[in-house]
């Protein structure tokens, strides 16, 4: 990264100016780019008011599909959270030097699609406003919640993973935030003095957090495995077929890395190339990214066939003809278009001049991120809509509100993203520092 | 009016003592209702009885009314609740079909005429008060005399002390009174037993006495005379094993998919099928009455290979219903419906009747003596007639009460352009409908539930009607007008009401009368007379025997609707929100065409096409139905207007056939709202099936079974007796305050029964009917998936539902395999005044709440209490739900499987019984009971 | 000697902080400012290990206990039966009492880094020291740690 004559001195300072000239004073087509997506969010929000005063009914979601777009965006951002903590935790304890360029906004956009996705769970109830039951807490009635319910695992899973992913980045920021308050004046010193706490860089200060660090990056690291698992049992707990198998944890947990992983490369490409972060994001980088994009692939495409040897070896006949219904019945084209955006796309990464290839990339990872949400989107409503007794069968159409509220999602997201591009360092200044000395 | 005056009128007659069995009330040893009942008999949770008699279809079975105290806008008052069946009833025996059930959503219906109403000369309505009315018609009378109109009074099925009333009334005014409309008058069986039997009537077929049951197209389940209580009999019949039942039918109805064997007939083929009936069984000398030679000769004689090529019966299935026919000892052949409505209907009318004969009718079977009462009830040649009066404008003051012949007649017979040609037209109705709004001057009628009044469903049997709850309106019953216009509008020296009374007390005396308006209904004795046969007029007709031209044409079959009848109650939403049975179309109007004409035409379901019927056309989209033959296109009355009507010259019969129909395609698509996703069952283990998924035995259950205290209820359903008629799903609406939701949530999958009946197609030959509601599993997989604890088990084996602390996350619904759970998408609420009907047991779901059945849980709630201050514990009978109360088979047992001994754990643990889905290890406390006759093998 | 020593680069203040060292001074005494850590400097001067793993064991610790004793106790308390499953359900609880143990093993050693590094330093919000890119060795009269 740094190149070899360079003085450290010098280089700490052109990478300093370089973070701090992404956070000056934005260009109008940032402010465009806020406004639209804050529209979204502000659209989703009130359609979301307005499903809470008419009733779920406004949404397409049915007997027997009584779960739908919601469920399938609630999965969707969970998974894509996942990813920020491979890079930011998991690559930490193996020692992966290529995660430093990356890990700042990785872990930011755990935290945002950790935020978003949790808005999901309140989104899809039938009575929103009693959400807080979902959670034990000493009341009147004497009641607690029903620790067997994979719902309630998720209620303490997903707030598990918000809490830790939230210390774990604010942590690893506040060294950054010490760097940015030495080039502050006025009020955003005094806030950026704030949130970095007095940070001087004191041998007391570093020691201590870099064990820190560590520990929470190995607590970070099983929630990985285990937060996605749970989200999984929401489905395999169930008895429904297609659902109900014991799969689901590690397939959604590579399918989560997938997803996330793509979205890490949708937002990492545009801002590099906006905020001109050539030199420290290299090609080199992105190509073992794009390493890790495809092994998950790969895992996720085993995962596909396995559900298929399980269904028609086990022998079991509502399996079976549940997948049958997954090839070709309503939700096929579905079905066929999500194996093309997971497997077959993925595939070309065996080339490496394709790993390299920036543009490539980018595209490829819009591709997986729809295929992900599709995939989702499949399991979750082709199960529902063909079970056990033919009478009850049906199909899901999506509405406007769930559109509307989709939309809100990623307006959500990137709204959040793009104030932390201006607001908060993108790169992990202290990590960078320290490899680059090495 | 306060509970107090209500109460007074009401003239309590059974109270509570209708629910437990503690036998006469002393308090009703009089028959002038004296009693204010002490307030600790009435009160808020302690429900009324009256006993009173169902009218939404002429056959008239026994109600019996809930009536709860409870607030509505601000005020306590009295409201029927619920209506049932009276337990011992000799019509219904407890049991009410689903438009019985849903004649609370009459008496409460949005559009009941409020008060009298007259036309001015701008044509606009004014009300009026009931002395201008008395007033008005005096001219209006005044005029036509002048004028030298003829004065008719027309009404529907009536008989009883009214039908005395109205021949005083006709005659003292001058009137006409004209036979009584109903569109199923039955014409020609009451002309063939006529010209047979010398009795212009229709016998009471008494279905549980006889072994062997061959009908022609009556639909005997769904609407034909009295379905009920030939539902219940059919349900007592099957009990005998060797009970055989054949039905023949050129469409597919609700009652011949429950025949043993069903077998489609050409249309209007049925008189060679009974000639060769006949021949055969003299030939084979089965007859048990001879016939004379001559009388034999003119039934025309058919072989076999002909008789299976005219009728399109195979000819084994011909040889075989022969033979048994032959052995059977009380045999019952019924014809009537699609079968007599046609050209020859006549004619198989009166070989039926002569059929009967020879196989030895006795009053058993075919009971003349208790005849239902259809005397007064016209035919089509009494409607013509009117018409063409009508025409001439001879016609001056015309009463119409609780007909419409504009809504029912052919559209091409032009009802109402005739009916302005009548000086003045007066309508009685207690809800708008066509003919109503198309007269002159409307009277609002008090509805049934409200009046006082008599009927009398056969010979023998008398029925009283009481009110419920005071008129909620300005309206009267119809007696009281008249009387009022007999008394000339002074000060109504007499009200119906004591008319009745005296009438009733010179009939049948004190006791009686009193026993009348306890019970509900008497029995009195009817003079036994000898059936014989008129063989002069019976070879007279055969004589110009008419041989039919069997030509296969498209046709256009109108049916009778179980939800509708002939039309008259497809305006109760509630028969509008439960799907037909067969189709499972909930709202709108479809045609059914066959998988063959489906295929010709490559129609979806929806598709629309326009049905050219010479100079009619109208656009219905289709539905394929199976099992329906081939070329025969079906409707049902009320879905559909009858298009163009013939009817048979010599009886006055309907035709409910319409030859050489065309169909096209428009290219439109009509979504429809179809409830059922697939008919197809694929031994997935909903119906009992003879290999190895119905009867699996799951290994070792890893955890310990439940622990049942006192009480641990189930349910026993009798798929054999399940005719698919809805009655459950109509009295579970009205129980449970289940919301309404309309067509459009109905496209989506979004209906609230919490019990349906599922049909599924059984090797393409019939149709099973499945009841489905919460099974209330032991190992339920709702249970543990709810994260707020609002779906669990409780200790008396109950899967609860905990309505105000559910938060709609609706895992519960998607782990149910049975799809049992409803989910409450929005606020639907009962628009007023239907809001009145709610059970005040019960709480109102909002929206965002998961629901389903509880096995009546406040009826189980309500029976605890009372055995608790007993100091006993619930015995068996006395908890039923709402569902097994109204079934009209009984097929429905709700016990305590606790209780070795109750009905409940016998059939569950018998040999037929299983479970649904069984091999998923949910453990239902419902158990099926299987088919155990063998189906018919083509 | 000097109060304060400047470095641009690593390898210099490495050197001088061994110096220091080899010169006698109490490594108690010595406080050193560096842009990111360092971790020769624990090694020169003798640091123990940071006690920080003792909060995260116990946070990890009362997490897994109380998440096992709490959903325990909770379904006792009320047994409700779901589905036929036994009242306390282990293999549930395990997936609650893991989330607990990872929930409270990192607050608890975010809230034991806080007290450990003693901060938030309120003073040094208000007045921040800045340092930059360099390196700082500062000698304290007193005892600093």
């Amino acid at each position: 990264m740094k190149p070899e004559n360079m003085k450290e001195l010098e280089y700490n300072s052109i990478l300093e100016q370089d973070i701090l000239d992404a956070m000056r004073k934005p260009h109008p087509i940032y402010w465009l780019a806020l406004f639209i997506c804050a529209s979204f969010f502000v659209l989703g929000m009130i359609t979301w008011v307005i499903q809470m005063l008419k009733g779920m009914g406004i949404a397409g979601i049915n007997n027997p599909v009584g779960w739908g777009v919601y469920i399938t965006d609630f999965v969707f951002w969970v998974g894509i959270a996942h990813s920020g903590t491979l890079i930011s935790a998991v690559l930490f304890l193996f020692r992966a030097k290529f995660r430093n360029v990356f890990n700042r906004s990785a872990e930011a956009m755990t935290v945002f699609a950790v935020m978003t996705a949790g808005l999901f769970p309140l989104i899809h109830l039938g009575r929103s406003w009693l959400f807080y039951w979902l959670f034990p807490y000493p009341n009147q009635r004497q009641l607690w919640v029903n620790f067997q319910s994979p719902l309630v695992w998720d209620v303490f899973a997903v707030s598990t993973y918000f809490t830790i992913s939230a210390i774990f980045w604010y942590v690893g920021m506040v060294p950054d935030l010490a760097i940015i308050r030495r080039f502050t004046s006025g009020i955003r010193k005094k806030i950026y003095s704030f949130f970095s706490l007095g940070w001087t860089g004191s041998l007391k200060q570093w020691r201590h957090y870099t064990r820190l660090y560590m520990f929470l990056a190995a607590f970070a690291t099983p929630l990985v495995i285990s937060v996605h698992s749970v989200v999984s049992w929401d489905f395999a707990m169930s008895i429904i077929p297609g659902w109900h198998t014991t799969i689901f944890a590690p397939y959604f947990v590579a399918g989560a890395i997938f997803s996330g992983t793509a979205m890490v490369l949708t937002l990492i490409i545009p801002m590099r190339k906006i905020f001109r972060m050539e030199k420290y994001i290299t090609v080199d980088h992105f190509d073992k990214i794009s390493k890790i994009l495809l092994f998950t692939s790969l895992i996720v495409a085993y995962s596909y066939v396995v559900e298929f040897a399980l269904a028609f070896y086990g022998g079991h006949k509502f399996e079976e003809s549940h997948f049958l219904y997954r090839l070709l019945g309503d939700y096929r084209y579905l079905y066929w278009l999500m194996v093309l955006c997971n497997v077959i796309l993925p595939f070309t990464l065996f080339v490496g001049k394709l790993r390299r290839n920036i543009p490539y990339l980018f595209v490829l990872s819009l591709f997986v991120n729809v295929g992900m949400w599709l995939e989702r989107f499949v399991i979750i409503v082709s199960s529902l809509a063909k079970d056990f007794d033919p009478y009850n069968w049906g199909i899901y159409i999506p509405r406007w509100p769930e559109v509307f509220i989709t939309l809100g999602s990623f307006g959500m997201f990137f709204t959040f993203f793009l104030i932390f591009t201006k607001v908060l360092p993108i790169l992990s200044l202290t990590e960078i520092k320290e490899e680059a000395a090495e | 009016m306060d509970r107090r005056n209500f109460l007074k009128i009401l003239g309590i007659t059974s109270s509570t003592a209708m629910l437990s069995s503690c036998g006469v009330d002393k308090a009703n040893e009089k028959i002038i209702p004296y009693v204010i009942p002490p307030d600790e008999e009435v009160y808020p949770g302690k429900p009324l009885y009256v006993s009173t008699t169902c009218t939404e279809c002429p056959a008239n079975c026994g109600l019996q009314v809930k009536v709860n105290e409870k607030l509505y806008h601000e005020q306590r008052s009295l409201y029927p609740t619920k209506l049932e069946g009276i337990p011992n009833h000799p019509i219904n025996r407890g049991g009410l079909c689903a438009r019985g059930q849903a004649g609370l959503f009459r008496l409460y219906h949005p559009e009941r005429i409020k008060r009298p109403m007259v036309r001015d000369e701008q044509g606009n309505w004014l009300i009026i008060t009931w002395s201008e009315v008395v007033t008005r018609i005096q001219d209006e009378l005044q005029k036509t005399r002048r004028l030298g109109k003829i004065n008719t009074y027309l009404s529907n099925h009536t008989n009883g002390t009214i039908s005395q009333l109205k021949n005083q009334f006709c005659q003292e005014y001058g009137f006409e009174r004209l036979p009584d409309f109903e569109l199923f008058s039955h014409a020609n069986i009451k002309k063939a037993n006529q010209l047979v039997f010398n009795k212009q009537v229709i016998p009471q077929y008494r279905i549980a006495k006889t072994d062997f049951l061959l009908s022609l197209g009556a639909d005997i389940l769904e609407t034909f005379v009295s379905p009920v209580e030939h539902t219940y009999h059919f349900s007592i019949a099957k009990k005998n094993q060797h009970f055989r039942w054949y039905h023949l039918e050129p469409h597919v109805s609700l009652t011949g998919v429950q025949a043993d064997h069903r077998i489609v007939i050409y249309p209007e083929s049925e008189i060679i099928f009974l000639s060769y009936l006949i021949q055969t069984l003299f030939r084979e000398s089965h007859q048990k009455r001879n016939l004379p030679f001559k009388l034999l000769r003119s039934i025309p004689t058919y072989s076999l290979e002909e008789t299976a090529q005219q009728t399109g019966i195979y000819q084994q299935d011909l040889q075989k219903l022969v033979g048994e026919l032959s052995k059977a000892e009380n045999p019952l052949i019924i014809s009537g419906g699609i079968s007599t409505a046609h050209a020859y209907g006549l004619e198989v009318a009166v070989l039926t009747a002569l059929l009967q004969w020879i196989l030895g009718i006795t009053s058993e079977v075919v009971n003349f003596i208790n005849a239902r009462n259809y005397e007064n009830i016209g035919t089509f040649l009494d409607i013509n007639n009117l018409l063409h009066r009508l025409d001439q404008n001879e016609i001056g003051v015309f009463f119409l009460s609780k007909c419409d012949p504009a809504g029912q007649l052919p559209v091409d017979w032009q009802f109402l352009e005739k009916l302005k040609k009548a000086s003045f037209s007066i309508g009685l109705a207690d809800c708008l409908n066509a003919t109503v709004r198309a007269c002159n001057m409307i009277l609002p009628l008090s509805h049934t539930l409200e009046s006082w009044g008599d009927a009398q469903p056969f010979d023998g049997l008398h029925s009283i009607f009481q009110p419920a709850i005071e008129p909620q309106y300005d309206s009267k019953t119809e007696g009281d007008i008249l009387l009022s216009l007999l008394n000339n509008n002074s000060e109504f020296s007499l009200y119906y009401k004591d008319y009745l009374f005296n009438n009733l007390k010179s009939r049948f005396g004190e006791t009686n009368t009193s026993k009348l308006l306890q019970n509900g209904f008497i029995r009195t004795a009817v003079p036994e007379s000898e059936l014989s046969i008129n063989l002069n007029q019976v070879y007279q007709f055969l004589k110009n025997f008419r041989i039919p031209q069997v030509k296969r044409t498209e046709l256009l079959v109108f049916a009778p609707s179980i939800r509708g009848y002939d039309g008259r109650s497809t305006d109760l939403v509630l028969l509008n929100e439960i799907p037909d049975p067969l189709t499972t179309i909930s709202y709108g109007a479809w045609l059914s065409v066959s998988e063959e004409t489906a295929t010709r035409m490559s129609l979806k379901d929806g598709d629309e096409v326009e049905v050219r019927i010479a100079d009619e056309r109208t656009k219905l989209p289709v539905k394929k139905q199976k099992l329906l033959p081939e070329n025969v296109n079906l409707v049902q009355y009320g879905v559909v207007r009858l298009l163009s009507g013939s009817y048979d010259k010599r009886s006055g019969e309907l035709f409910w056939f319409i030859k050489d129909i065309i169909l096209s395609k428009t290219g439109n698509h009509v979504k429809l709202p179809v409830l059922s996703g697939s008919m197809d069952e694929n031994g997935r283990g909903i119906l009992p099936h003879v290999n190895e998924h119905a009867h699996e035995k799951e290994g070792k259950p890893w955890y310990p079974e439940h622990e049942h205290e006192n009480y641990r209820w189930g349910m026993a359903i009798d798929l054999e007796s399940c005719i698919g008629c809805n009655a459950c799903s109509a009295a579970c609406y009205v129980e449970n305050n289940i919301p309404i939701v309309g067509r459009k949530e109905h496209l989506l999958g979004r209906e609230m029964s919490w019990i349906r009946i599922q049909p599924y197609v059984q090797d393409n030959e019939s149709i099973e009917f499945v009841p489905m509601m919460c099974q209330h599993c032991d190992n339920a997989p709702c249970e543990p998936v709810c994260p707020v604890y609002a779906a669990y088990h409780n200790p008396e084996g109950l899967n609860v539902q905990v309505y105000n602390r559910c938060v709609g996350t609706r895992y519960c619904a998607n782990n149910c395999p049975y799809k049992a759970r409803r989910f409450n998408w929005f606020d639907h609420r009962l628009p007023e005044p239907l809001d009145k009907m709610y059970n005040p047991d019960i709480s109102i779901r909002d929206r965002g709440i998961m629901e389903k059945c509880t096995f009546c849980i406040q009826r189980i709630r309500a029976a605890k209490d009372k055995a608790k201050d007993d100091n006993r514990l619930v015995q068996e009978g006395e908890v039923i739900p709402a569902c097994a109360q109204t079934c009209p088979t009984k097929a429905i047992t709700f016990g305590n499987l606790e209780d070795k001994n109750s009905k409940a754990y016998k059939l569950a643990h018998s040999e037929q019984a299983y479970r649904a889905l069984e091999e998923l290890g949910t453990k239902p406390a419902v158990n099926y009971l299987g088919k155990k006759r063998e189906h018919y093998e083509a | 000697m000097k109060n304060q020593y400047r470095f641009d680069e690593k390898h210099q203040f490495l050197e001088k902080l061994e110096n220091l060292i080899k010169d006698g001074v109490s490594s108690k005494k010595i406080i050193t400012y560096t842009p990111y850590p360092v971790h020769e400097v624990e090694h020169i001067l003798k640091v123990k290990a940071s006690p920080l793993r003792f909060f995260t064991l116990i946070g990890a610790l009362a997490g897994l206990l109380f998440g096992f004793l709490f959903t325990i106790w909770a379904s006792l308390d009320w047994p409700i039966i779901r589905g036929g499953k036994p009242i306390v359900a282990l293999p549930a609880f395990i997936i609650i009492a893991f989330e607990l143990t990872v929930l409270f093993g990192g607050v608890i050693s975010f809230i034991g880094y806080l007290l450990l590094s003693r901060l938030p330093d309120f003073s040094k919000i208000q007045n921040p020291e800045e340092y930059g890119n360099q390196f700082v060795i500062q000698i304290q009269d007193g005892e600093t740690r």
